[in-house]
């Protein structure tokens, strides 16, 4: 009876090997893809892929590579990091792909960063986020979009252009996002001589945020800096709206408070509250506008911050393949480190800096919701509408 | 041990797997099997064969792990100390919770192994200082080769099939299984239930922390959501144990397979084949059914789980009997 | 003192809707003497009947109660009837198959309801959504109050029910002694059917009355299922006393732990209460109440 089992085990494995050769053949210029398409982060695996194959369409249509294509091979990762291990395991050794892009969670896009530099495939990462990933110098792993603790920059310097503020409360997830862009933020603050009140984490996920929100009350901070996700985003503010609590501002540090969802969520308790964020459809970059709208007419729904991500990343790969002395990893993984390309992202260029190796340095912006629209207020070179401040309190409005 | 033959050829052939099948992609979830064969045994040694159902297997699992991280980002030395350390601490932690928690029985001692889980989940989040909470802990991979992994990996778990097939034949065995039958009468019997169910748990704990200890090296990155996972370790555990075999020597083995190939092939679209077929006949629809497949394997687990335990309780290996009736009757009826 | 109050306030509003959680849970778990795994799932399918009925049809979330109710009594006849029951005739090793199998049609679950809606996050704005009025300084957020009187109803519908009734008193019966019940010439396992019906729909009414304020997205049951049990072992096995006051407690330590400890205690509160009331004060508040 075991070797029964074995004999299957044997039949199948050899069953599988055959597959795979025969999936080898010739054809278009192959890279892999490694993004969350089924479980809990598949709405932001989805944008991603769709917003790959915008551009890879518009790719493509224009001539590809030198006259040929490129294929996108996706597999899903399923946002577990041994399986996004698997998905990139096959990727190199059975589809050969010469460069791999995608990578959403951070404990999914570092097991495949791993492998990528050990296996010396280039690795453009569009989204994980850790600062982490960017500081173990290798060489094949480059990331387009900023580290977390980056992405409050713009709220940095609006903060002392015309804030001011003596004090702030924190709070955030307990998520990667959320405790790595806490801890940025208040090394930040206690630097610039902000005085850290409170600094609250909670499970992702709470009915009520109430008890929190009534002792960071009673705390009075100037304001108040949230790192959450978007429907936590909403409750945050809701039952701030409740509470009838009045700092001089609300800033979310991106995410959620950035997305359409968060408007429609909060509903009135969205207006002027500001965000951090790294894109929006407004910014005078060639081609954000018209990502935005193609997408809006191929895929039936906005796109947001993380779609852009994509989009850039599979301009700048192909870029960088038009640009490879030769279709081999190790060329490819030269021209991307040679990469200065203007992307509906925004402006492309791998640099070092501090721990940091060949990350793209992004500046960020600063918004805000006005009537319900999300506008960006700072810096003011690329403002679409001048900032609300000093907010107006709840009774007032 | 009727027959040492199939074992052997068996683990004849295992060893020298990685020298056949050189691709690194299958070598992965050869090294993925082994581990699952070492934690599912693991879980089945206090579960299926001592009776008292562990829900929180990712307890002892992400204790061996963070064990191996925090040597090695903490202490500055290698995360391999983890693998003797993670197992031994492991034991360390289930001893206190055992000897507490083992006046519990039934669906109550599970409860409380799934509030451990959930509670060291927690802690591990919120303890930055030490654990950097969510932003996850990093350790350098030491070989770029995956050979390394897969032998520490097939040593794991042949160590752990071999160690429980040895307590199983011994008289400690005999005492689990009848702590299992009726804790009751085994207490009569004057078998010290609490000593022994103490003797099983730390077991598991050993085999899942060391386990859990390789993972963290093979992986190179855990945070808590991974190795504390509920859903991904300690009810994986479960389903390698029950579709195995519940109180079987070779259960955890064939369950541990059929659990990464299931996985597998539904993340993949059947190894690429639904796509290749799509790409080459060019029927539109084999798109959506491709989506379909990799939408359904977490349904897989669910639908598969309600099968096995409606139709084959005893598992794989436990109804083999059953199974083989199924396919071969038209054959034993021709002879 | 504002802190404190409103933290109260906090606390005992969102326990009523835990006490709702945790009766059709107690119920289930004093009956069938299993540990029922699916239970969010079951919050969570009945927020998809509420969240169709407002989006497609414009129902009031508070009406579609009279939908979502029914719907997940039938579904938990039906898990009861052809998943549960034929277990107690498998010859298995662990007793805790049927634990097992509820684990199994979480993910059923949960996987369905993600074919259907996929994995973004819905939710039910009404004009009352995040409205809230003002006693003494103290926020009562409209829809939370609404749904505590409701449970409140609910809860008292149940214990007319189980008291005044003949099925209530079977259900009863079981829960105390099924064999004894058996031989007394009650069908239990017909009895185990509605009671899991019973306690589905039960569930459901939480469900309804949570999504106003909440959100909804298909893993949202795993968390409220463990609430769930956390409440029911807080309360004692079968209790509806013990529920509704397991589900005060759970509430009102979460709000407190959440303001005088740190917002990321919170669910650490409820685990921690959850295993020194079962190594403590096993059989729970019944223990004490003796109801």
């Amino acid at each position: 009876m075991r070797i029964c089992v074995f004999r299957l085990l044997a039949v199948v494995s050899l069953l599988l090997m055959g597959i795979g050769v025969a999936l080898a053949a010739e054809g278009p210029i192959k890279v892999g893809v490694v993004l969350p398409l089924t479980g809990e982060q598949a709405k932001f695996g989805e944008i991603e892929k769709n917003s790959l194959l915008l551009g890879l369409d518009e790719i493509n249509k224009a001539g590809g590579v030198n006259g040929r294509k490129i294929e996108l091979l996706i597999e899903d990762d399923t946002g577990k990091p041994d399986v996004g291990r698997s998905a990139v395991e096959k990727l190199i050794s059975q589809d050969n792909v010469v460069a791999l892009t995608g990578g959403y969670s951070s404990s999914v896009t570092y097991a495949v960063c791993a492998v990528a530099q050990q296996r010396k495939v280039p690795f453009l990462v569009s989204t994980g986020s850790s600062d982490k990933i960017t500081e173990q110098g290798w060489n094949y792993v480059f990331r387009i979009a900023p580290p977390v603790s980056e992405y409050p920059k713009a709220l940095n310097s609006f903060l002392s252009e015309v804030v001011k503020p003596q004090s702030v409360a924190i709070l955030y997830e307990n998520t990667l996002f959320g405790q790595s862009g806490a801890k940025a933020f208040n090394e930040q603050c206690s630097k610039s001589g902000i005085k850290v009140l409170t600094r609250e984490g909670y499970e992702a996920g709470a009915v009520d945020f109430k008890p929190m929100l009534i002792k960071v009350k009673a705390a009075k901070p100037d304001f108040v800096y949230m790192i959450s996700y978007v429907m936590d985003a909403a409750l945050l503010m809701r039952q701030s709206k409740e509470l009838n609590f009045n700092p001089k501002l609300f800033v979310g540090g991106g995410a959620g408070f950035t997305l359409p969802e968060f408007a429609k969520n909060a509903g009135a308790a969205a207006e002027y509250v500001f965000s951090a964020d790294l894109w929006s459809p407004q910014l005078p970059y060639p081609g954000t506008k018209e990502y935005f709208e193609n997408y809006k007419k191929r895929f039936g729904g906005p796109t947001e911050y993380h779609g852009a991500e994509a989009y850039g990343c599979i301009y700048v790969v192909a870029d960088a393949l038009k640009r490879a002395k030769q279709l081999t990893p190790d060329a490819v993984r030269d021209a991307l480190a040679s990469t200065d390309l203007m992307t509906a992202f925004g402006p492309v260029k791998f640099v070092s800096y501090g721990k940091k190796k060949q990350q793209n340095a992004l500046p960020t912006y600063l918004v805000q919701w006005q009537k319900g629209i999300l506008q960006t207020v700072w810096p003011k070179n690329v403002a679409t509408k001048p900032y609300v401040y000093p907010v107006p309190e709840w009774s007032s409005r | 041990m009727k027959r040492p033959f199939g074992q052997l050829f068996l683990l004849f052939l295992l060893l020298i797997l990685p020298l056949v099948i050189r691709e690194a992609y299958y070598q992965h979830l050869m090294i993925l099997v082994l581990m699952w064969v070492a934690i599912g045994s693991g879980w089945n040694l206090i579960s299926g064969f001592t009776g008292q159902v562990l829900f929180g297997a990712a307890a002892f699992f992400g204790f061996g792990a963070y064990t191996a991280a925090l040597l090695s980002s903490k202490l500055g030395l290698s995360a391999w100390w983890g693998l003797p350390l993670g197992g031994i601490l492991s034991v360390a932690i289930a001893f206190p919770f055992g000897w507490i928690c083992f006046r519990l029985r039934g669906p109550y001692f599970a409860l409380a192994t799934l509030a451990l889980n959930e509670i060291f989940r927690h802690v591990a989040t919120i303890w930055e200082s030490l654990t950097d909470g969510m932003i996850g802990i990093l350790v350098m991979q030491t070989f770029v080769s995956k050979a390394p992994y897969y032998y520490v990996a097939l040593a794991i778990a042949v160590v752990s099939i071999v160690v429980i097939d040895r307590v199983m034949q011994s008289r400690w065995g005999y005492y689990f299984v009848s702590i299992r039958e009726d804790q009751d009468a085994a207490e009569s019997m004057g078998i010290n239930t609490l000593y022994y169910k103490m003797l099983s748990l730390c077991i598991s704990a050993f085999l899942i922390g060391i386990t859990g200890a390789l993972y963290t090296n093979y992986m190179g990155f855990i945070d808590p959501k991974v190795v504390f996972s509920l859903h991904d370790i300690s009810i994986m555990a479960i389903l390698v144990g029950i579709v195995g075999g519940v109180g079987t020597i070779y259960g955890p083995l064939v369950g541990a397979f059929i659990m990464v190939a299931v996985q597998e092939i539904f993340r993949s679209g059947g190894f690429g084949l639904l796509n290749f077929i799509g790409r080459s006949t060019g029927w539109p629809f084999m798109s959506s059914i491709t989506k379909f497949v990799g939408d359904a394997h977490v349904l897989s687990f669910g639908i598969l789980v309600i099968i096995v335990i409606l139709f084959l309780p005893n598992g794989v290996v436990g109804d083999w009997p059953v199974i083989r009736k199924m396919f071969v009757r038209s054959k034993d009826q021709a002879v | 003192m504002e802190v404190f109050f409103q933290t109260l306030v906090a606390g005992v509003l969102k326990g009523g809707l835990y006490a709702l959680i945790g009766l059709g849970m107690t119920l289930i778990m004093g009956v069938m003497g299993i540990i029922n795994l699916a239970h969010g799932q079951f919050m969570m399918v009945a927020m998809y009947i509420t969240y169709t009925l407002f989006h497609f049809f414009g129902l009031d979330p508070y009406t579609t109660l009279i939908i979502s109710m029914p719907s997940l009594f039938l579904l938990g006849l039906v898990i009861q009837k052809f998943l549960l029951n034929p277990l107690m005739k498998v010859e298995s090793i662990l007793p805790e198959n049927q634990v097992l199998m509820t684990v199994g049609i979480a993910m059923v679950l949960t996987e369905v309801a993600r074919f259907i809606f996929t994995s973004n996050y819905l939710s039910v704005r009404t004009s009352y959504s995040s409205s809230a009025f003002y006693v003494g300084g103290i926020s009562f957020s409209v829809p939370l109050s609404i749904a505590f009187i409701l449970a409140c109803l609910l809860t008292l519908g149940l214990f007319l029910f189980l008291i005044k009734t003949d099925l209530g008193r079977s259900i009863r019966a079981v829960s105390q002694d099924s064999g004894a019940a058996e031989l007394m010439g009650i069908d239990s396992a017909k009895i185990k059917v509605i009671t899991m019906g019973i306690g589905a729909g039960l569930v459901a009414s939480a469900g309804t009355l949570l999504l106003p304020i909440y959100y909804l997205f298909p893993d949202i049951g795993g968390p409220f299922t463990t609430k769930a049990f956390i409440i029911t072992i807080l309360g004692g096995l079968g209790s509806t006393v013990g529920a509704i006051f397991g589900g005060l407690i759970l509430g009102l330590a979460e709000s407190f732990g959440a303001t005088y400890i740190g917002m990321d205690f919170e669910d650490l509160v409820g685990l921690i209460i959850f295993l020194l009331v079962l190594l403590f004060l096993p059989g729970g508040i019944r223990r004490l109440t003796k109801v």
